[in-house]
């Protein structure tokens, strides 16, 4: 080793033990898994889901805490020191992170399935603790952050919206015990937009603007249409958490078509980035991507319909299913069979002792059988929800879990290679 | 030669790319598309900021070999050597 390779310690410890990440992004396979096994279970209520303690709440939670936001931070911990040069101060407090996350979302999803109170706030409340960690870790990175504003405003307002969202989780689960809310459904709307669209969504818009180029190969995006897209996302969010929590249903209305003009120009910045991209031949990954981008205007149109009064059958419904699963389950989980060989290529050696290739630590079978599975889960779960239909939401949801098994596979198969 | 703020030059010890000031992705991808032109030597010393770890999955890919050497204070110097 060189002098200078010996001095570049602090660079390196950007890159986390493996690990970290990694106990995050298996745990989230796993929960994909029991996610889509709680709703097989469930399925007959799920097309007339309208909120509430029982198992389809607690199938939701399952999904959005232990899928969507444990690859959330896993990703965030890793990929967010390396983009902005600036590595996390201490490795323990993204451990604890998960080792709050982790059973807080089992019991949580535990007191929810069974309308037990104590494990809803004994569950919550680790959960929201998980959060608040995750809050100052990546708060404190972004806040020494100078060269990624538009990456880094996503943050902020993706912590900001997590403040909102954690808040009104905490009332919603007290709520049920003792009534401490004026007006439950209302709380539930804020609740899930400010998780859906503010925090998990602004976070998919900021590190798209990093990772889609990055695997595209692709110019940094341009500046003013990034900004454009920043302040309507983050002023959609505000302005429909207000109106839901207010009642307001002209500002809901606006807030709509915000967001509906915010997702157009996101998708006009990552067409611009597929088209001046040197990378070509994307792989099923960006499939999967370029489908959750459907999700996300079919979320985004379903969410202006009710707006504007236009009736959809089971519409709410709907048009959560459309936003958790339709654009971010799909999103995700494209992104994660992607970063999932490329962060394990960085730490795993060939029998000759060179860096891995991604390719040899995928599974093509695997995550075509996730591909094809998840589709026609998001398909058959949103036309039984439209048909009200309990038994097309199973034969939906025996997909989705036929997809997530595979999908373990896959990162059972890379796991066993980095050991 | 410069495209879009990226310095590359030739030397005795191979091809020189000074990404340094560049915002992310943009030296990945400006040293890539430097490895893709067929006219590149099979040395490429990169001048960078930052030890560019996500570029790496993508030289294994390409089968190209990286070695961190010294650079001026403050600099990040890579040798790129593409695999016999």
């Amino acid at each position: 080793m060189t002098l200078a390779a010996r001095f570049l310690g602090g660079a390196k410890s950007r890159l986390l033990p493996v690990s970290v990440p990694f106990r995050f992004f298996t745990t989230a396979v796993c929960f994909h898994v029991i996610a889509w096994f709680v709703l097989v279970i469930t399925a007959e209520d799920l097309p007339a889901f309208t909120g509430g303690p029982g198992m389809v709440l607690a199938a939701l939670h399952l999904l959005t805490l232990g899928v969507l936001v444990m690859t959330a931070m896993g990703a965030a911990f890793q990929l967010l020191p390396v983009a902005t040069r600036r590595p996390l101060l201490r490795v323990w407090p993204a451990r604890l992170c998960y080792w709050l996350l982790m059973p807080g979302t089992l019991i949580l999803a535990y007191g929810m399935a069974s309308g037990h109170a104590s494990a809803m706030h004994a569950g919550g409340a680790a959960v929201v603790l998980a959060l608040a960690v995750f809050a100052i870790i990546i708060g404190d990175n972004l806040r020494r952050v100078g060269d990624l504003p538009v990456v880094g405003a996503h943050g902020w307002a993706a912590l900001a919206s997590l403040a909102g969202f954690a808040a009104l989780g905490l009332l919603l689960v007290a709520n049920y015990a003792k009534g401490v809310l004026p007006d439950h459904q209302a709380a539930g709307l804020a609740h899930m937009i400010l998780a859906g669209f503010g925090f998990m969504g602004l976070l998919a818009l900021g590190f798209s603007h990093v990772l889609i180029p990055m695997f595209s190969l692709s110019p940094v995006l341009p500046p003013r249409p990034s900004w454009t897209g920043f302040w309507l996302a983050a002023g959609a969010v505000l302005l429909a958490a207000v109106a839901a929590i207010a009642r307001q249903p002209a500002l809901l209305a606006m807030s709509s078509v915000m967001g509906l003009c915010a997702g157009g120009v996101y998708l006009w910045l990552m067409y611009w980035a597929l088209k001046t991209g040197m990378r070509k031949r994307l792989g099923l990954s960006f499939f999967l991507i370029k489908l959750s981008w459907g999700g996300l205007v079919l979320s985004l149109l379903t969410g202006v319909a009710l707006a504007f009064g236009i009736p959809i059958p089971n519409g709410m419904t709907l048009f959560g299913f459309l936003l958790i699963a339709g654009w971010l389950a799909t999103f995700l989980t494209g992104i994660l069979q992607r970063i999932m060989p490329f962060l394990g290529s960085m730490h795993g050696k060939d029998a000759s002792g060179r860096p891995m290739t991604p390719a040899k630590l995928t599974a093509e079978i695997p995550l075509k059988i996730h591909a094809v599975c998840h589709v026609a889960a998001v398909v058959l779960c949103a036309a039984a929800i439209v048909a009200d239909l309990g038994a097309l939401a199973r034969a939906g949801a025996v997909f989705g879990l036929i997809g997530a098994v595979a999908f373990a596979g896959f990162a059972l198969r890379l796991v066993t290679k980095l050991v | 030669m410069s495209t879009s703020g990226t310095n590359i030059w030739q030397a005795g010890d191979g091809t020189h790319i000074d990404v340094r000031g560049l915002q992310p992705p943009e030296p990945l991808v400006a040293i890539l598309m430097l490895l893709e032109q067929d006219c590149t030597q099979d040395r490429v010393i990169v001048h960078h900021d930052r030890e560019p770890v996500f570029l790496y999955p993508e030289l294994a890919e390409r089968d190209w070999d990286h070695a961190i050497i010294d650079g001026d204070p403050g600099e990040v110097r890579l040798l790129l050597t593409r695999r016999q």
